[in-house]
Order: structure tokens, then C-alpha cells, then sequence
């Protein structure tokens, strides 16, 4: 058996993690699971890949950094999508969720985030057709790294990119101000007005960067796999039981959550066949809540 | 009491739900510098008045100034920013931070140039917490979590200070470290609003106090005054006459 | 005319049975307060149960029993039922957004199962001659779907009259005080995880049974019918027609298949076939919009519904007792 499967898992996981981080973020401050999260990965990939044509075809085609597949227009044009996914999330709330906040009926948000879900996934058909997408059609050739492990330039960018991206926002949440101030909304909304957070502001800020992660995720899965208007949707459920499996709120869990996932859906791959794949995340995540229903790192339960 | 009250409710109506106030036209007013205790039973809505003060309930008639300033619909979080520090009856730590977090989050309100000089100072003032410093609030007992709530609020250095039962399930020498705090935090030309239990204790440190009763007040005076009142004492204060005339004796 | 009339019949023996999907997911939600948001896969246990029971033996399938289409029924109904006590078992004690994530999670696996589990299922292709009632008709559609409808109709007015009893017995009454508020339910002496799990079991069935319905009308199957969109569309007809009333649940599931069935005739007749495939794209954008501003603007459903279920709504959401208050900013 070769160990292929692990670094497979671990990369799929990272981009599963990286997900579910905005998706525990959002929940632990806005309180509802929110169906839309995997939409936003869509989007985010869909409005980068608007964003690198637009630069291309402004300045003309850049070179590649060897020996990734990518070269300067997708750091830049990824950095726009992020900034637009951020915007695409905060539009929907103000447009959607916000007025629900106002008439007090929570639970009420979550279908309103499921009917929303499946416009924006409807509304990407509408504009790109089911037909897939992609950054860059180059071949990657995979790099043998011992063990009989073979991993593309791309994979190990996309590896580190995600590190990098979770130490910020470790660092974000326990040294920066508005950091503090979104775990305290989490925590406690009205005690948080009492030593004078704006939650209003604190709402903002968090669809902002949950958007953008999104995008992250988006940019990933469409450099290393394609852009398909289903892609995020797909993902909604491992992205789910990665945020459980790491307990609700917690950064480091949902990676780790999500790194479980990815790794148990690569195995599970090796030993059933690729067919019944996207059953690993609920087999995870029903486990999880009857064993642990507060995660692995979690503070409390939901 | 001279010049402009710091602090003036009047004919406050407020409630959790349109149409059914808990408060029902009550009125307070504390003096630059004063100690005010508010009593009364439990239910009286004596925490609801706290909080549509703070403005965490919404305030359908009536109206708040603040050193004459009226703030009756301001957001709770612009209040802090006025000098008006709130501590709440219940959940009023954030458990998950840790004892120095929960106290850098309040003084972000103030200017970068002094914030790091008030985190010493509180640590300075509340010794306990500065051997804690590093410790998650919700693993702190009862009594340290007041200290830190308390300290939380004060990291704004406030105007107006209001605490809601900071006494509640302290032991009775805490409670006296509480107060003997409290008496010196006005010392230093805070002013101070409480909701208290601890009736005897509250008015040997208050300078007047308001009963409530059923949302509205029902009597209101000197602390001494009122301690010495036996009528006021058996109906709401739970003190005995001799009691009454010991908090009489020691009020200032 | 004939044929108008036919069509009718068949437009109401469809929109009828999603009425009973409503029916089923308003025992859940709008009752006791029970948040489902896989409604498709409920649906598909019950299609695929009655299918695999109910055909002639078939060569290249397990199943196959040639069982009388009533029995096939009535498994579906206890497998969808027992479907969903597992989920409830698994996930009614915790927060409201867990159930919503585990019956998503069940409608997602049931959908893999039905595209793999080929021996079983007939994989992508689904399993066809489903017995069809009345097939002896089908040689005169407007017979065969008057007969249909005939049943089709039996089978809501009876569960309606049922469902409209339950609500109204202690049973009902219990469901509706753990709504509003299950503390004060609980302290009555009620078991209030077991008086849910019973409402999810049943509102299962229910949505089973209307899943073998479905398949025995049509006559065929395919994974493809239970996506997520099924759950939506089931969802938008009980807010449209109002959550908690079995009446609003009906009236919801014919407005709104019949909007659906005329914006998608539109696109069928007026849009040229390069382009369906974005305008059937735009008709679920506008469908999602649609439910959005329902549950913007009018919350309680526009068909309306009884003042005591719409007490309860605000007792559920209210500040106090709901588990799920929102943040304020
Ligand atoms: N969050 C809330 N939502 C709805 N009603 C509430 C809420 N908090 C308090 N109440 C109601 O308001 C009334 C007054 O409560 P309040 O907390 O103001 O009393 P209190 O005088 O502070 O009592 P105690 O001395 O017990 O703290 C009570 O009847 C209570 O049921
Ligand atoms: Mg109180």
C-alpha cells in the first residue's frame, strides 16, 4: 500500500480546514450554521478567476514562477477575490441576515441561508454553465518526496499558504484588538456592548474575513482540482464535521478537524473505492456528536 | 449634592418585551461623587433599570442624562466611551480570556499612551489578580471574578461606575474587601450607583439609597435615614431594629 | 379539454404529494420546532424502499418482491421513520443547527448510496417499472390520472384528518408546550427528547410515504430526483403556506408547484433549448429570492395561520427560552 493516500488526505484536509475555519468563525459570532459558506468558495473561485483574466488581459500574460503553475496575476487577482468574496458575504448579510438578526427568529436564519445557497450556486450556473473551469491548463509534474509520495509544486504552495493563513489568524484572534473583541461576541454579545465592542462592526469584520477564507479554499481547490458552480456546495458537509470535529470556535480545530477529514476521506478512498467518499464526513460528524458533541477543542457545546 | 447630578433616570419605562415594562416609571438620581444603593425584592426590576440605563434594554419612555447630557438611546458600547462603566448581576466575565485579556479589551477605549499604565494600576489594586494574570477567567473562584469585573470596569476609568449585586455570593470577609474597594474607588472621585442585597453592609457605605418595588421606587433617603426607619427595615432591608440602628450609627 | 383536464389531474396527484412532504415536515417544524433539511433523502428512503419491494424480480438488481404496492407503502414509511429516530437519537439533544447539519449530512449519503450502491439501486439509472396504481387505466391518461387523484386524495384527507386529531390531543398539546417553552414543559414531568424524537420519527414516515408515492405515480426512480433542491422547494411550500398549520402546508405545496411547473413550462416554451439550461438556472435564483423576502417580509407565511401557532413561533424565538437567540448589533 503506498502512502500516497496521506498526503492526499493532508492537502485535501488543508483545504477542507481552511473552510471550516470560516465556517466556525461565523458560527461562534452570528450563532447559525450558515449553508451559504460553501457557496462562498464557489464564488471566491469563480470572482478570482475574474480577477486573473482581467489582469492578463490588461497587462498581457505574465510569466509563471517556476515551477508552480501560477505566476503573479493570481496572487494579486486572489488577493482582489478575497477582498470581493469578503464584500459578496457582507452584501448578503446586510441584504438577508441582518434583518432576520432584527425580528429575533434565529433558527429561521439558517433556512434563509439554505434558500440563499442555492441561489448563488444557481446564479454562478446562470453565469458559467455547469462546465468546469480552470486557473491554468499546465501539467504539473509531481515531485517524488520519499516515502513513494509524490506531491505537485502546487500542493506544497497550497500546503504552506495554508499554515500561513491559520497562523494569522491565531495571531489576529489572540493579539489584535478586533480579534479579542470577535471572541467576545462569541462568547457573551451583550456583555461585549457593555465594555464598549461594536458588535455591529465586529459582525462586519467577521463576514469580511470568513469570505475571504472562503475564497482562499476556492483559489485552492481550483488550482489543484477545477471551478465547477458545485464545487463549494460539494464541500459543505466535510466543512461541517471538520468545524464539529474541532469544536465550534476553535481555529486550530477546524484545521485539525478538517486535516481528520481529508485523511479519513483518503483512506477510506484506498479501502472502498472512491464512490462512497463524501459518506466519510457524515460518518465523522454523527460520531463526533454522539462521543464529543462540544469537539475536540471546544469550549462549550454549539 | 451640588451642581450638576452625574448621573439622572427619570420615569424610566423599560422592558424585554413591547408592551410589558418590568420598570414602571422609576426615577434615580446620583450626585457627583455620591454612594447610591438601590434596594428591594427580588423581581423588583432592579437589574432591568440597571441595564436600560447601560442601555442593553430598550427604554420606552423616560429619559437618562449623564453629567446633563442626555443619553437615553445611546448604544451601550458608545456609553462606555462617555465614562459610564456597568457591571452586570450575572456572566460578567468573558470566561474564555484570560484575566489580563478581559481587562485589555475593556481599556481599549482609552488612548494607546495610557493604556498599558491603567492595566498596572488595576493589577496594582486588585493583588489577587495580578498573581492570575494569566489565567482563564472562568477558572477563577466567585469572589476574584467580582474583583475582575469590577476591575474590568474600571479600566475605562469611568465617570459613573454602576454594579449590579457585587457582593452576590461573596463570604462576608470578601464582602467587606468589596466595599472597603468601592469606598475607596470613590475616594478617587468616582461615582458610584449599586443594586445590593447586602442591604446592611451597602447603606453603612452609601450615602442615600432608593427602594424599589414592582418597578417604581417606593421610598428613597438618606441611607441613614432609611437603615433607621424599622418600618422600612422589616419590610425590605431584612434587618432587625437593633440592626437598623448599628447601620444607623456607622453610616457616614 | 380532455387533455386539460388530464393535465389538471396530474398537476394536482403531483402537487398533492408534495403536500404530504409538507405535512410531514410540518409535524417536524412547524409543531414541535424540529429543523430538517434533508427532506430529499427522507423522501428518497421511502422511493427507493417501496421501489425495491414492490418490482418484478429483475436480473441485474437485488431486490425485487413483486410486493402489493400498499405493503411497499407502509415499509417505506417505517424505514424513512426509523431513518430519521436514528438521526434524532443521534442529534435531538443538542442544538437546533446540529440537526440541521446531521439531516443534511443524511440526505447527502443517501444520495451517494443511491448512485452507488448499483446492485441495489440501479445506480445513476435508477430503477424503473415501479407498479403504478390503476396501470390497468394507463391506456386513457385522463382515466388513469382521475383514479390517481382519486387516491392521491384519499390518502391527504386522510392524513390530514389524522394529523389535525394529533394536534389537537394531549400528544399535539405536548409537542406545542415544548415549542414555546421546553423548560417549562420539561418541569412538568414531560420527557421532552422522547415527545421530539416521536414528532421526528413520524414527520419521517411521512415524508417516506410521500417519497413511495411519488415513485409509484412516475413509475421510475433516479438519484436524481432527491437532490437538495427537492428539500427546498418542500421547505418553501410550508413557508409560503405558513409552518404549523397542515392546512397552510397543502394550500403552500399547490401555489407553489404550480408557480413552479408554470415558470418551468415558460422556459420549456419560450426559451430557445441552447439557453435552457441558464433560464431553469434563473428560475431557482428566483425561487431562492422568493423565499428569502417571504421570510423577510412576512415570516408567518402568506397564506397565514392560526394566532396560537403564531404565539408559539415568537415563543420560540423569543429571548428567553430559545437556545438559539441570535446576536443583536
Ligand atoms: N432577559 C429577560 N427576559 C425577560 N424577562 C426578564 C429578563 N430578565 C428579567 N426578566 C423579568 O423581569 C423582572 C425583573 O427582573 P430583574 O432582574 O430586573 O429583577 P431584580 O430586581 O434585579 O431581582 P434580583 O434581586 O433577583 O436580581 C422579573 O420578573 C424577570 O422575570
Ligand atoms: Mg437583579
Amino acid at each position: 500500500m503506498s502512502l500516497q493516500f496521506l498526503a492526499d488526505g493532508l492537502f485535501a484536509g488543508a483545504l477542507i480546514g481552511l473552510g471550516a475555519v470560516g465556517l466556525t468563525l461565523t458560527y461562534s459570532i452570528l450563532r447559525f450554521s450558515n449553508f451559504t459558506h460553501g457557496d462562498f468558495i464557489s464564488w471566491g473561485a469563480y470572482l478570482a478567476l475574474g480577477t486573473v483574466g482581467a489582469l492578463t488581459g490588461w497587462i498581457g500574460p505574465a510569466a509563471r514562477f517556476m515551477p508552480f503553475s501560477f505566476g503573479w496575476p493570481l496572487i494579486v487577482g486572489g488577493l482582489l477575490a478575497m477582498a470581493l468574496t469578503g464584500l459578496l458575504a457582507l452584501l448578503l448579510d446586510a441584504a438577508l441576515f441582518k434583518p432576520l438578526r432584527r425580528t429575533g427568529h434565529g433558527i429561521v436564519m439558517v433556512i434563509a441561508s439554505f434558500g440563499a445557497s442555492l441561489a448563488l450556486r444557481a446564479m454562478l450556473e446562470f453565469l458559467f454553465t455547469s462546465e468546469p473551469a480552470y486557473f491554468s491548463r499546465a501539467i504539473q509534474i509531481a515531485i517524488p518526496v520519499g516515502l513513494g509520495i509524490r506531491v505537485t509544486p502546487d500542493q506544497a504552495a497550497m500546503m504552506g499558504l495554508a499554515l500561513v493563513v491559520v497562523i494569522a489568524m491565531h495571531l489576529l484572534l489572540t493579539r489584535t484588538h478586533i480579534g479579542r473583541s470577535m471572541r467576545a461576541v462569541s462568547e457573551n454579545p451583550a456583555l461585549a456592548r457593555v465594555v464598549g465592542i461594536d458588535v455591529a462592526a465586529v459582525i462586519r469584520a467577521t463576514w469580511l474575513i470568513g469570505g475571504a477564507l472562503a475564497c482562499v479554499s476556492g483559489i485552492m481547490l481550483g488550482l489543484t482540482v477545477q471551478i465547477r458552480p458545485q464545487m463549494g456546495f460539494d464541500l459543505l458537509l466535510p466543512l461541517f464535521a471538520a468545524a464539529i470535529l474541532g469544536g465550534i470556535g476553535s481555529v486550530w480545530g477546524a484545521i485539525i478537524g478538517g486535516l481528520i477529514v481529508g485523511v479519513a476521506e483518503a483512506g477510506a478512498v484506498q479501502l472502498i473505492g472512491s464512490e462512497y467518499r463524501s459518506a466519510v464526513a457524515f460518518v465523522l460528524l454523527i460520531a463526533m456528536l454522539l462521543v464529543r458533541p462540544r469537539g475536540l477543542f471546544g469550549v462549550r457545546e454549539g | 449634592m451640588t451642581g450638576v447630578p452625574a448621573l439622572v433616570a427619570h420615569g424610566i419605562e423599560a422592558g424585554y418585551e413591547p408592551g410589558l415594562p418590568i420598570v414602571k416609571g422609576a426615577s434615580v438620581t446620583v450626585g457627583r461623587g455620591e454612594i447610591v444603593v438601590l434596594l428591594g425584592p427580588n423581581g423588583a426590576g432592579k437589574s432591568t433599570l440597571m441595564k436600560a440605563i447601560a442601555g442593553l434594554v430598550p427604554i420606552a419612555r423616560g429619559t437618562v442624562t449623564l453629567a446633563g447630557a442626555e443619553i437615553t438611546q445611546t448604544a451601550a458600547h458608545r456609553m462606555v466611551r462617555l465614562g459610564l462603566a456597568f457591571v452586570p448581576q450575572t456572566e460578567n466575565v468573558f470566561t474564555t480570556m484570560s484575566v489580563e485579556e478581559n481587562l485589555v479589551l475593556a481599556g481599549h477605549v482609552a488612548p494607546a499612551s495610557v493604556r498599558a499604565a491603567r492595566l498596572a494600576a488595576m493589577l496594582e489594586l486588585f493583588p489577587d489578580l495580578a498573581r492570575q494574570r494569566g489565567l482563564a477567567a472562568g477558572r477563577l473562584s466567585g469572589g476574584q471574578r467580582q474583583m475582575l469585573a469590577v476591575a474590568r470596569a474600571l479600566m475605562i476609568e469611568p465617570h459613573v461606575l454602576m454594579l449590579d449585586e457585587p457582593s452576590a455570593g461573596l463570604s462576608p470577609k470578601l464582602v467587606r474587601d468589596v466595599f472597603a474597594k468601592l469606598v475607596e474607588i470613590r475616594a478617587s472621585g468616582v461615582t458610584i450607583l449599586m443594586v445590593e442585597q447586602n442591604a446592611r453592609a451597602a447603606l453603612a457605605i452609601a450615602d442615600r439609597a432608593y427602594i424599589l418595588a414592582d418597578g417604581r421606587n417606593r421610598h428613597e433617603g438618606s441611607a441613614a435615614a432609611l437603615a433607621a426607619d424599622p418600618d422600612i427595615a422589616e419590610h425590605y432591608l431584612g434587618l432587625g431594629g437593633a440592626d437598623a440602628s448599628v447601620v444607623g450609627r456607622s453610616a457616614p | 379539454m380532455i387533455d386539460l383536464l388530464g393535465y389538471g389531474a396530474f398537476f394536482l396527484v403531483n402537487a398533492l404529494i408534495f403536500g404530504v412532504l409538507c405535512l410531514g415536515l410540518n409535524v417536524q417544524w412547524g409543531q414541535t420546532g424540529l429543523f430538517n433539511v434533508g427532506v430529499a433523502g427522507f423522501a428518497a428512503i421511502g422511493a427507493y424502499v417501496s421501489a425495491i419491494l414492490t418490482t418484478p424480480d429483475a436480473a441485474d438488481r437485488i431486490g425485487g418482491f413483486g410486493w402489493p404496492i400498499l405493503a411497499g407503502w407502509l415499509a417505506a414509511m417505517l424505514v424513512a421513520g426509523a431513518a430519521a429516530a436514528l438521526v434524532g437519537l443521534a442529534t435531538l439533544r443538542l442544538r437546533a443547527d446540529y440537526l440541521a447539519m446531521t439531516t443534511f449530512g443524511i440526505a447527502v449519503t443517501i444520495q451517494v448510496i443511491a448512485l452507488n450502491a448499483t446492485a441495489l439501486t440501479g445506480g445513476p439509472f435508477g430503477i424503473a417499472f415501479i407498479p403504478r396504481p390503476f396501470s390497468s387505466l394507463a391506456e386513457t391518461p385522463i382515466a388513469f390520472n382521475a383514479a390517481n387523484l382519486a387516491l392521491t386524495g384519499f390518502v391527504v384527507l386522510g392524513l390530514f384528518l389524522i394529523l389535525e386529531t394529533l394536534t389537537r390531543s394531549p400528544w399535539g398539546r405536548v409537542l406545542r408546550a415544548i415549542r414555546e417553552d421546553e423548560a417549562a414543559a420539561a418541569s412538568l414531568g414531560k420527557n421532552v427528547n422522547f415527545h421530539r424524537l416521536q414528532a421526528f420519527a413520524l414527520g419521517g414516515a411521512i415524508m417516506g410515504l410521500a417519497g413511495a408515492m411519488q415513485a409509484h405515480f412516475i413509475g421510475f426512480i433516479a438519484p436524481d430526483n432527491y437532490l437538495s433542491i427537492l428539500t427546498f422547494q418542500v421547505w418553501a411550500m410550508l413557508i409560503v403556506g405558513g409552518s404549523g398549520n397542515n392546512r397552510g402546508a397543502l394550500i403552500g405545496a399547490v401555489i407553489v408547484w404550480a408557480l413552479w411547473s408554470l415558470s418551468s413550462l415558460a422556459v420549456g416554451t419560450f426559451v430557445a433549448p441552447a439557453f435552457q439550461a441558464r433560464a431553469a438556472a434563473l428560475q431557482i435564483v428566483a425561487i431562492g429570492v422568493a423565499l428569502a423576502a417571504i421570510l423577510l417580509v412576512r415570516p408567518r407565511g402568506l397564506v397565514g395561520e392560526r394566532a396560537t401557532v403564531s404565539r408559539d413561533v415568537e415563543a420560540l424565538a423569543g429571548e428567553s427560552t430559545s437556545p438559539h437567540e441570535p446576536v443583536r448589533d
